[in-house]
């Protein structure tokens, strides 16, 4: 239902007016709550996410003794879809980002510089727009980098999609970047995530279903997408850090 | 998120005697040198979230930060238990609006607290109440005899509670319901409601003339006493050597005339007292000093059991060893901190002009 529009078949156009590989706008800052060690609020399009990062801290009874543990709490605000909607903590899907986003970034951090100790990741959702793995992924990368805890590279995400649906044999499908809520309920995406830009794939999620020949498409789109993700990021980075060091002369 | 242990004050009985002292000085000297009614700076954002009928977020001075996020839907009326003969009649539309206290559901969130806990459910049944206490907010959720609108307000507490949230939250409640704008009735009476799709023609929920508004949704203030000075605005040291701290919550009388209040109207509100709770001040779990006289260490004699330590530290008021504050507060004290709230020119006053003034989108 969003590629129907003649706008899709005429001139390649989305409903939101971008071609098959745009990205949407993406903004970022970091430190935005000075009384958490790291933090950072980013929007891809109307996705919008802070996230807040304390630690490395004392554990408490930790799992793991020479490494440091990983707790990630996503709390997903009532206000934030189109109709109100109040999720609890205990939430199957809640609980899987959870686990998805803790299982990352346990390898991606260098977790045994810090044995017996904690790192907690809290997000809160304050506006659902579509590709919120990804912009849950690349908030808590940022504000990791704001707390200073070191780390092998950046994890950045992004999704892409298809325009043909699972059934439809047409060889005509495009592979689509950076869908939106509406895009992502009719048409099949994957959530990827590269460490550093580059090839290295450490998030892959795709719960709709899609014909296998599509897969490779939409994961060398994700892949160009995540790169070009990577670099925005990086220059907020670098970007605050200028700031910081304006500041001290 | 952070464990429990850093919520409470790390202050040893010598610094909470200290900061006690100084306070109960007149004027009370206050560990930042601000004066008894000064308030620390704050941010504070209107209309934050587009996807939302109304919102803000208010950052204090010392880190803590709060989103508030308004949602309206319109919901079928229950029909009335018992439905009067004037009811039937239909009669003058303004007397038959009245809202229910069901229309509104606020829920607050903070981080490391699981929803059933005590701490959000109180926040927001102390919110709430203050809201509904007056019944003229209701009113203005009241659409047609069979439909109204139902308002979700869903506070977000994005810090971990350093020092007791309630003010910050309320702050920006009041805000978030400033920023408020329901879309314009276009129907009539009865009817199912057809509402204008134009978003600059929404209406706010409390209505601005030229010069303010004309009633403001309530807010609550948290004031503690040491000795006999109240003081406004504590940080967490001060609390944590509070004699009584009382959450205040003040709201509006609408104002009667509407038309003609511009010219002799100035500052002048109509403040009145909506609820007052007590809270139990954090000072009651700070541990006591201990005098010499029951100190070895000093030459004193420690008692040898605990029955007779704890009963001989009771019957000791020694000036400068800290003993945490033991029963109520005297009742002039309460009225003391109640009046000084409410007070022309006051902190609620205060508080208020300052949140109009923001800017909202």
């Amino acid at each position: 239902m969003p590629l129907d529009t003649s706008s899709y078949t005429l001139a390649l156009l989305r409903l939101d007016g971008r071609r098959w590989n745009e990205l949407r706008r993406i903004t970022a800052q970091i430190s935005t709550t000075p009384s958490a060690d790291g933090s950072s609020y980013l929007e891809m399009g109307n996705t919008k996410v802070l996230c807040t990062v304390s630690g490395p801290i004392e554990g408490q009874g930790t799992r793991e003794r020479d490494r440091a543990d990983i707790r990630v709490e996503i709390g997903v605000a009532g206000f934030s879809g189109v109709d109100r909607k109040r999720v609890g903590r205990g939430d199957k899907r809640i609980a899987e980002l959870q686990s998805t986003l803790q299982n990352t970034f346990a390898s991606s951090l260098l977790t045994t510089l810090f044995p017996h100790s904690l790192i907690n990741i809290n997000l809160h959702v304050l506006s659902q727009d579509g590709s919120l793995l990804a912009a849950l992924l690349n908030a808590s990368t940022l504000a990791l980098i704001d707390a200073g805890i070191p780390m092998l590279n950046y994890i950045t995400a992004c999704t892409a999609g298809s325009t043909s649906s699972y059934s439809s044999n047409d060889e005509a499908a495009d592979p689509l970047l950076d869908l939106n809520s509406a895009e992502e309920q009719e048409l099949p995406f994957l959530t990827v995530a590269t460490l550093g830009g580059g090839d290295e794939v450490a998030v892959l999620v795709c719960e709709t279903r899609v014909q296998l020949g599509r897969v490779e498409g939409m994961l060398a789109v994700g892949v160009d997408g995540c790169k070009q993700i990577r670099e925005i990021l990086d220059g907020v980075v670098r970007e605050s850090g200028k700031k910081v060091l304006q500041s001290r002369v | 998120m952070a464990p429990s242990s850093t919520q409470h004050v790390l202050l040893s009985p010598a610094e909470l005697s200290y900061i006690h002292a100084s306070l109960s000085h007149n004027p009370p000297i206050r560990p930042d040198g601000r004066s008894a009614t000064q308030f620390r700076p704050l941010t504070a954002e209107c209309d934050i979230l587009p996807g939302t009928n109304g919102s803000a977020r208010i950052t204090f001075a010392d880190g803590t930060e709060a989103v508030v996020g308004v949602k309206a839907e319109v919901e079928k009326s229950r029909a009335p238990y018992q439905v009067t003969q004037d009811e039937l009649i239909g009669g003058d539309g303004e007397a038959q609006r009245a809202g229910l206290n069901e229309w509104v559901e606020l829920s607050v969130e903070i981080p490391g607290f699981r929803d059933d806990d005590s701490m959000p459910v109180f926040l927001a049944a102390m919110m709430s109440e203050a809201l509904l206490a007056d019944g003229e907010f209701t009113k203005r959720l009241w659409i047609n005899r069979r439909f109204h609108w139902k308002l979700y307000l869903d506070i977000l507490l994005l810090s971990p509670p350093l020092s007791y949230p309630l003010p910050l939250l309320s702050l920006t409640a009041h805000l978030a319901l400033l920023s408020t704008r329901l879309p314009r009735l276009k129907s009539e009476l009865d009817e199912d409601p057809l509402f204008d799709d134009d978003w600059d023609a929404s209406v706010y929920l409390y209505p601005r003339n030229k010069q303010s508004l004309l009633h403001r949704p309530p807010v609550t203030l948290l004031v503690m006493a040491v000795s006999d000075n109240i003081i406004f605005d504590a940080s967490k040291e001060e609390l944590a050597v509070a004699d009584v701290v009382l959450a205040v919550s003040v709201g509006e009388r609408p104002r009667s005339n509407e038309g003609d209040m511009e010219v002799d109207s100035g500052k002048v509100r109509d403040l009145r007292l909506l609820t007052v709770r007590t809270v139990d001040p954090p000072s009651r779990l700070t541990s006591s000093g201990v005098p010499n006289v029951l100190n070895t260490a000093t030459g004193g004699t420690a008692a040898t059991t605990t029955e007779k330590a704890s009963s001989q530290r009771e019957a000791m008021v020694e000036e400068g060893v800290w003993q945490p504050p033991r029963g109520g507060a005297k009742r002039k004290l309460i009225a003391a901190m109640i009046s000084k709230v409410l007070e022309q020119g006051g902190v609620a006053e205060e508080v208020m002009d300052g949140l109009d003034g923001v800017e909202l989108g």
